[in-house]
């Protein structure tokens, strides 16, 4: 029998029919994805599964139980619980707190003992027993461990089916991985999990089944993962075929123009250590890395919101120490921000003045000067495709999150800026409109502008971006052409040094017991990327630095691959050189970990040090 | 997400005057106010005679002065609570000042205290980021013991009788001082529509993160609300002294309470960003017609606190109820 199940149901908001006949089942055991671009009805179909909401018409069945939740309370009573984008727990709490939260509301004393060994094992049901403590403030809690508390409270609850709405939005890529082994864990345990998502990867890497809802009503229920292809689900979702939305106009390296932004060393504590990059007019560049690796705030330091420490920052060949974003704005700089309705969006004002609200904080006068935008703001309306009538559209929030990040977009259009640097720009954009803001920043790039895309998604990047500037942990690692690079070399080369403490351990160790240089690589079509390097012995130079991608035939260490299971080579010209390759968990590769050394000494135990680099980083290593 | 057009609210029953009624607060608070006149006048014959309406007009002024400087520090999401202490000590630094700096410069004392107290509330609130109610509370204390202070705690007479005139002079039939505070409301209002500065409160109010993005001077647009605050206490404080030709340490008690209630009845968001300074406006004359209609009717003043707050409450669940739901979906 199924879990939960659906029938035929309608909801209306106001004049708009948000859900229409809509079915849904779900199954334990089971993880059912609900996707849909914005505003297709999937939130609204998982709140009144989760009693946030009530139907209009329909039936729910629960076990075969016809039931009407009148508020999430009666939902939750029925082991239906959701854990939302925003995370509703109480920060000044703790842990233990926050999960036993609903226990707070019920009547009788609170016995504290039990209620931490009852968090005790659910932790360990999750298998995370590391890495959180009961007493600690949720405030003090990442993202990711916000969002375990939030699950640990619905487990809490005894809930049996567990709505998750787009859990992932705010988590980097490690952290979603952990999600999804929590996930499967939870439907391993019989639970059913509704998993609302927009993220196409996502939800084959973790779903079951799909049901796919388009403007209200289900498309396509109940299919299959398995036997579907990314293609089908973007078809049905959007209801065409969407091509490939990195799609690049025109040749590649064109018209690039002279250095617009030149920034060296910046230093903005605590984020921003040690930052360089420069980008071109008309050329776009993607500043990525894992959330809190300092991006966002290098950006921000850019833009006159924060003060730099030291670093220098050039701006058209001349030094620029903004005091504030308006001395930004008046050179030329603008900023789409990564919280759209937190730093982007006026929601009282008109779609008009959200517009225009750049060019305001630009004027110079006592009046608005609106009138003498008219023209632009009639140019950029037909380049955002947006009609006319809905200029005056009281509030910007009725739109589509893609329209609405056109349209802050567009704010800074309006005063033809030189350089552009957005943060996060599809962030809540649905799939078939970002592939309108990719072509959007392309044609302004085409005309000169520099830009600066700011993103945690490794594969817009890729796609997007003519170069590639990584950051870890607030340091410019590297900086590669966007076509060079992989998704897995990006992802190695953002881990941040605590997370790559392990692998850097290792190379110190190798290089204090053995001398020469050691080094943690991968190899790839001809070409050697390195993620770190540890040792300055000139005499074992392996012809690379930590960041570097050079061709292998560049290297000295060239001779030593074909050997991989070889000993040490030592060819001509080639010093001693040993490389392992680091396979983890899954049997992924997670690059090769290498020792160059000046000359062999005699006694060296290749074998004994490839055990030794296994032992410490293969399997169970988290190096990536 | 709301896919509603525009024709297709129109082409509903009735969608045209409800969506008027709907997103046009000043309509609104005209047909509010249309209602309390047409009441009181039923209940009161006396109420819908000359004598009565210029003496409502005259009443008006005080509040309507202060509610005008409330409304751009609501608009900020800020409030004021010193704007009545601030009142009665402007007005015995202008009672002190007229024997030795004359009529002109006893009005520009009283007008530069009161912008230096808001300044200092600004800047407290602006830089020290201290919350606006617990700055204008303690300028609210400050500035009602420097009015006792400066003046001894004895009430000041003897002011210039042209002072007088403000109150007693007319123009086509209305009150000089009514006419100062329609000009007032017209250049309010006309900032608050055209000028930069106006723009740049309301997006203060509504999402000042996003102002500062936009470039636009949070901090001296801030201030600039607390600075007409005070000066519009210290205006209150010389139309106060017009009317009696005297100036007392406790004047002004209690305008800090009718002028946030004008502001919130006239549709004024406390979280900012979302106000009309016409609104307040009518909010000023629904406050003086309910305070003078309960006077016709004989309530016993301990009751009309009584009446007064629960119109209030009841106004702010109304605009609750009615703002609520416009724009959701």
């Amino acid at each position: 029998m199924e879990l939960l199940a659906l029938r035929g149901i309608t909801k209306r908001f106001g004049a708009t029919l948000a859900l229409s006949d809509a079915d849904f089942d779900l199954r334990s055991g089971e993880v059912h994805a609900l996707v849909g671009a914005n505003g297709a009805g999937k939130s609204t179909l998982s709140r009144i599964i989760s009693g946030h909401v009530q139907r209009d018409r329909g039936e729910m069945l629960l076990e075969g139980r016809p039931v009407r939740h009148v508020g999430a309370r009666e939902a939750i009573r029925d082991g239906i619980s959701m854990v939302t984008q925003e995370t509703s727990l109480a920060p000044d709490l703790s842990v233990l707190e926050n999960i036993m939260l609903p226990r707070l509301a019920m009547p009788g004393r609170l016995r504290w003992r039990e209620l931490r060994a009852r968090a005790r094992e659910l932790i360990a049901e999750l298998g995370q027993k590391a890495g959180l403590h009961l007493d600690d403030p949720v405030s003090a809690l990442s993202i990711g461990q916000r969002q375990l508390v939030e699950i640990l409270k619905s487990l809490a609850l005894g809930s049996r089916i567990v709505i998750f709405d787009e859990p992932t939005a705010s988590l980097s890529p490690h952290e979603a991985e952990r999600l999804f082994d929590i996930v499967r864990a939870l439907a391993a345990s019989g639970r059913g999990l509704i998993f609302v998502s927009h993220r196409l990867e996502e939800i084959f890497a973790i779903a079951d089944r799909v049901t796919v809802l388009r403007e209200g009503r289900v498309v396509a229920g109940n299919l299959d993962t398995a036997g579907l292809s990314q293609g089908e689900l973007v078809r049905l979702m959007v209801g065409r075929e969407l091509g490939d939305i990195y799609a690049r106009t025109g040749p590649a390296d064109a018209a690039r123009g002279p250095v617009v932004l030149r920034v060296r060393e910046l230093c903005c504590p605590p984020r921003v250590r040690d930052v360089s990059f420069e980008v071109r007019a008309g050329e776009i560049l993607g500043l990525a890395g894992l959330v809190g690796a300092g991006r966002s705030e290098t950006l921000e330091t850019i833009f006159g919101l924060r003060r730099p420490v030291s670093g220098s920052i050039e701006l058209n060949g001349k030094p620029f120490a903004p005091h504030a974003p308006l001395d930004a704005i008046r050179a030329g700089i603008g900023l789409i921000p990564e919280d759209r309705r937190g730093q982007g969006i006026v929601p009282d004002f008109s779609v008009r003045e959200n517009l225009l609200l750049a060019h305001l904080g630009a004027h110079r006068g006592a009046g608005l000067g609106y009138g003498q935008r008219t023209q632009g703001v009639e140019e950029l309306l037909e380049t955002l495709g947006l009609p006319r009538h809905r200029l005056l559209d009281a509030n910007m929030l009725n739109f589509s999150g893609g329209m609405q990040q056109k349209i802050i977009l567009a704010r800074w259009l309006v005063l033809a800026p030189r350089l552009l640097l957005l943060d996060e720009p599809t962030r809540g954009v649905d799939i078939g409109t970002r592939g309108s803001i990719y072509a959007l920043l392309r044609r302004v790039a085409a005309e000169g502008v520099a830009c600066v895309v700011v993103s945690s998604d490794f594969e817009e990047v890729i796609g997007l971006t003519d170069r590639v500037v990584v950051l870890s942990d607030g340091v410019s690692v590297t900086d590669i052409p966007s076509r060079l690079v992989d998704i897995e070399k990006l992802g190695m080369f953002a881990a941040p040094r605590s997370s790559a403490e392990r692998t850097h351990g290792v190379l110190e160790g190798l290089v204090s017991e053995h001398g020469g240089v050691a080094y943690w690589i991968a190899l790839e079509g001809g070409r050697l990327f390195c993620f770190d390097r540890v040792g300055e012995d000139a005499a074992a130079d392996p012809g690379f630095a930590a960041g570097g991608f050079p061709e292998l035939g560049q290297t000295r260490i060239a001779h030593a691959v074909p050997a991989r299971e070889g000993v040490a080579t030592a060819a001509d010209g080639g010093h001693p050189t040993v490389l392992v390759p680091v396979l983890g968990r899954r049997g992924h590769s997670l690059g090769m970990v290498g020792l160059t050394l000046p000359r062999l000494r005699p006694g060296f135990d290749a074998a004994a040090l490839r055990r030794h680099v296994i032992a410490e980083l293969g399997s169970t290593a988290h190096a990536a | 997400m709301s896919m509603t057009t525009e024709p297709e609210i129109r082409r509903r029953w009735g969608g045209g005057l409800l969506r008027l009624l709907a997103t046009q607060i000043e309509l609104r608070m005209l047909l509010l106010i249309l209602a309390v006149m047409l009441g009181l006048s039923l209940a009161s014959p006396y109420f819908f005679t000359v004598s009565n309406l210029l003496n409502v007009m005259d009443q008006s002024v005080v509040v309507g002065m202060v509610a005008l400087g409330q409304t751009l520090v609501i608009l900020i999401g800020g409030i004021d609570l010193s704007v009545g202490a601030l009142a009665g000590v402007t007005g015995i630094i202008l009672g002190l000042s007229f024997p030795s700096l004359g009529l002109v410069g006893g009005v520009a004392a009283c007008l530069g205290a009161g912008a230096i107290a808001g300044f200092v509330n600004g800047a407290v609130i602006t830089f020290g980021r201290v919350a606006p109610f617990v700055v204008t509370l303690g300028m609210m204390s400050i500035g009602r013991s420097l009015a006792y202070v400066f003046s001894g705690a004895n009430s000041i007479g003897n002011l210039p009788p042209e002072l007088g005139l403000l109150s007693s002079e007319t123009l086509l039939d209305i009150p000089l001082n009514f006419w100062c505070l329609i000009v007032a409301y017209a250049l309010c209002w006309g900032f608050l529509t055209y000028a930069k500065g106006g723009r740049t409160l309301y997006a203060i109010g509504s999402n000042p993160e996003a102002a500062r993005v936009a470039g636009l001077g949070i901090a001296r647009w801030s201030i600039f609300a607390y600075v007409v605050s005070g000066v519009m206490s210290a205006v209150a404080a010389i139309f106060l002294a017009s009317r009696i030709l005297s100036i007392d340490p406790i004047g002004g008690t209690g305008l800090e309470l009718d002028a946030i209630a004008a502001v919130v009845i006239g549709g004024a968001s406390l979280f900012g960003g979302r106000g009309s300074i016409i609104g307040t406006l009518f909010g000023v004359f629904i406050m003086v017609f309910i305070r003078n209609g309960l006077n016709l009717l004989n309530v016993s003043p301990y009751w009309q606190g009584t009446a007064i707050g629960s119109i209030i409450i009841a106004a702010v669940l109304v605009e609750r109820v009615l703002s609520g739901g416009r724009g959701r979906a």
